[in-house]
């Protein structure tokens, strides 16, 4: 078959669990062109077969595991792949992105993407070559930790150099929050490893020597390597993300009251210096790491029990530390590394401890934890995993516990999941983010506003005005950046180095400025995106679709695709009853000023949700309306 | 005497967490900062958002005994 356009392997490959057969899936060049890949992609094949009747542990709950047409075409940061599916711990469509080498080799074997239906009616692991789709009994993987697991898939298959992703204990046992694991890389978020584990899978492995089609070599070669140079001068993924990783936001956080302390009731945590990045990077970082084909690397190394193991993320560091009140910094370097064995999120698993930890204080649930209390959380997250004693209930994550035991109102979860690590009541726009994110409590989702409200520029970051439509452009940025396989780390190169290095400097005095007051002109490029039918300089994403893909990409169009791709997942919500009452936050963050001497320092939600619904062309109770869905070829 | 704390990468490049120093301004801290060590330069400095007790400060500050100041390199991304 011949495909229109490079990038793509030209097969989407149907694998029904329960009968173990193996169909094409119809996926056309226009689907192509219009759903890119990724989730954007998985969200198109949910949307035509959910009716919003189905639930995360049910046949009918389709898994999707998506590559976007840029992995392994060489552009940087591009080895990322995607998981979709109804999600065990908030009901609606999770998705979830991965740098583990799996997409990598998917598609070196020719796919690019999978549908796993159905359910195995064993314990099965899946080898998937050029040729073949096997099926192998699982007894022998059965109840072993992701490491041990993947240790054994490569005696398995006998060789190194092939694909993995598999669960863990957490994900057998369907715990809420299970991760999949992928090398030492998690797909992390909203619980798609309890999925797998209801489907009796536990690992999947795939391997092949295809090379994926670039459709301007010489010129694609040119533009990668001026990337790369870009990506390595600049401030933020060529200094700050190599040497100190996400981590090194530990401490900017806690100057601008952005620090999620004692179960997010403040923004500053005292002992911030015992876990910052500077700290990880002067006595517990060994090097730095990066997924494959990643110029920025901005994983750490670290020892735990005697074994050199990824560190851990800004994310972990933050709910693990000052979130739950500790401050000792080897204990969530091990915590980070047992959770990943046990194939668990850190964010929700650290941000249910932390819930339990303010209800049990608060005399709710007498479940014995207390905020710095930390020396049996060891064998508390085993617990979880394995769903024994306390364990058993934490498994079921914040949103359940709050409304079995009350405290709702500092249970902090959107849509039922677990919020990062960002405080919002001093970055209101993250806070417009975290609720109306089509997967729930995510920052990234949510539009990272953060990056304007303090971590990066310093935008006012208490006043609604332009939230929305910048909360809107940079969600659709990122969905596309998402689907197309790179890393979202690849847009921050997108603020020019010159406002990064001259904080103080008039200009960005005058850009922090305006940039409240040019809302409007940012609602114009959401609401048409074709006038932006151009190349940003320092964008370089439109450009390598044009070379790698041969597709006709402009900044426009690349902000238009991520949109359908937005709306589409919300509209996939929405049959599952999703509306304007569920884009919310617990009410401490919306209602209690998070400095009582500063009463604004509290997200004015409804405000910027009312906007946000016009900039989207919902209606008020949050639905996408027929005319927008019509305008981006969704209906 | 003032008490000076450094982030980010200037921490990790120059090798100082924190110091101590006279100063009556912040220029005057800046340039005895940069005689503290070679690794820290007043380019370094410019790039680094400054906060005088925590609050936000600038190049023209004015400082007092006991105030305490921060510098940090820009940050973004988790
Ligand atoms: S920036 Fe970090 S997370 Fe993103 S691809 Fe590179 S190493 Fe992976």
């Amino acid at each position: 078959m011949s495909l229109k356009y490079s990038g793509y392997m030209g097969k989407v490959m149907a694998v029904d669990l329960t009968t173990e057969t193996v169909s094409e899936y119809p996926w056309s060049d226009t689907e192509r062109e219009l759903y890119i890949g990724g989730k954007i992609m998985a969200a198109r094949i949910l949307a035509d077969h959910l009716t919003g009747k189905e639930t995360a542990f049910s046949e009918d709950n389709w898994v999707v595991i998506s590559t976007g047409p840029l992995t392994g075409t060489g552009a940087p940061s591009s080895a990322r792949f995607n998981i979709s599916a109804l999600s065990p711990q908030t009901g609606i469509l999770a998705s979830s992105n991965c740098g583990g080498s799996f997409g990598l080799y998917l598609k070196k074997a020719g796919y690019d993407a999978l549908i796993l239906k159905g359910q195995c009616r064993k314990k099965r692991w899946l080898e998937i070559n050029e040729e073949q789709f096997i099926f192998h009994d699982a007894d022998e993987l059965w109840g072993t930790k992701t490491g041990e697991c993947q240790e054994k898939l490569i005696e398995l298959i006998g060789k190194k150099n092939f694909g993995k992703l598999c669960i863990g204990p957490a994900g057998e046992n369907l715990v809420k929050y299970a991760s999949i694991v992928s090398d030492e890389r998690s797909a992390g978020r909203t619980g798609l490893g309890a999925v797998l584990g209801w489907k009796n899978l536990k690992a999947i492995t795939v391997s092949g020597t295809k090379m994926v089609p670039v459709h301007d070599k010489e010129q694609t070669a040119q533009w990668i390597k001026k990337w790369v140079s870009y990506l390595q001068s600049h401030p933020l993924t060529g200094k700050q993300l190599p040497k100190l990783g996400t981590a090194g936001l530990v401490s900017s956080m806690q100057m601008h009251g952005l620090l999620s302390t004692r179960n997010a009731s403040a923004g500053h945590f005292e002992d911030f210096e015992k876990v910052s990045g500077e700290t990880l990077a002067e006595e517990y970082n060994i090097t730095n790491k990066g997924c494959a084909t990643c110029p920025i690397r901005c994983a750490r190394t670290v020892k735990v029990y005697d074994k050199t193991v990824k560190g851990p993320e800004l994310e972990t560091l933050v709910l693990l530390g000052g979130n739950i009140g500790n401050c000792n910094l080897q204990k969530i370097l091990d915590w980070n590394y047992e959770l990943d064995e046990l194939g668990m999120d850190t964010i929700s698993a650290a941000g249910t401890i932390a819930w339990a930890m303010e209800a049990n204080e608060k005399g709710l649930w007498h479940n014995g934890l207390s905020f710095g209390s930390i020396d049996t959380l060891s064998s508390i997250f085993d617990d979880i995993a394995h769903r024994r004693g306390i364990g058993d209930e934490l498994a079921e994550g914040t949103k359940r516990l709050s409304e079995k035991y009350g405290g709702k109102e500092f249970a902090m979860h959107s849509k039922g999941l677990e919020l990062s690590a960002y405080e919002p009541r001093r970055a209101v726009g993250q806070g417009l983010g975290y609720a109306v994110s089509n997967r729930g409590g995510c920052h990234l989702n949510g539009g990272y506003l953060v990056i304007l409200e303090g971590l990066g520029l310093n935008v006012d970051s208490q006043t609604p005005k332009a939230k929305a439509d910048f909360t809107m452009l940079f969600q659709d940025l990122m969905e596309m950046i998402s689907a197309s396989g790179q890393c979202l780390f690849t847009s921050y190169a997108f603020f020019p180095a010159f406002l990064l290095n001259k904080p103080n400097g008039m200009l960005v005095k005058i850009v922090n400025f305006a940039a409240t007051h040019v809302g409007w002109a940012v609602r114009l490029i959401n609401k048409f995106p074709r006038i932006c039918a151009l190349h940003l300089p320092m964008f370089h994403h439109t450009k390598m679709f044009t070379l790698a893909i041969g597709m006709k990409m402009d900044f426009g169009h690349y902000i238009e695709i991520g949109e359908r791709g937005y709306n589409l997942e919300r509209m996939i919500n929405n049959r599952f009853g999703i509306t304007a009452e569920n884009d919310k936050l617990p009410k401490r963050l919306t209602n209690v000023p998070q400095d009582p001497k500063h009463p604004e320092t509290k997200v004015p939600l409804e405000t910027m949700k009312k906007t946000y619904y016009q900039a989207r062309g919902w209606d008020k109770n949050g639905i996408p309306k027929e005319k927008t869905l019509r305008r981006l070829k969704i209906k | 005497m003032i008490t000076v704390k450094l982030f980010g990468l200037l921490r990790i490049e120059s090798g100082i967490k924190e110091l101590h120093l006279e100063a009556d301004t912040m220029k005057q801290l800046c340039d005895n900062l940069c005689l503290q060590s070679e690794r820290i330069s007043k380019k370094d400095l410019d790039k680094c958002i400054i906060l005088i007790n925590g609050n936000k400060g600038n190049k023209r500050s004015k400082l007092q005994d006991g105030d305490t100041v921060i510098f940090m390199s820009p940050v973004a991304g988790g």
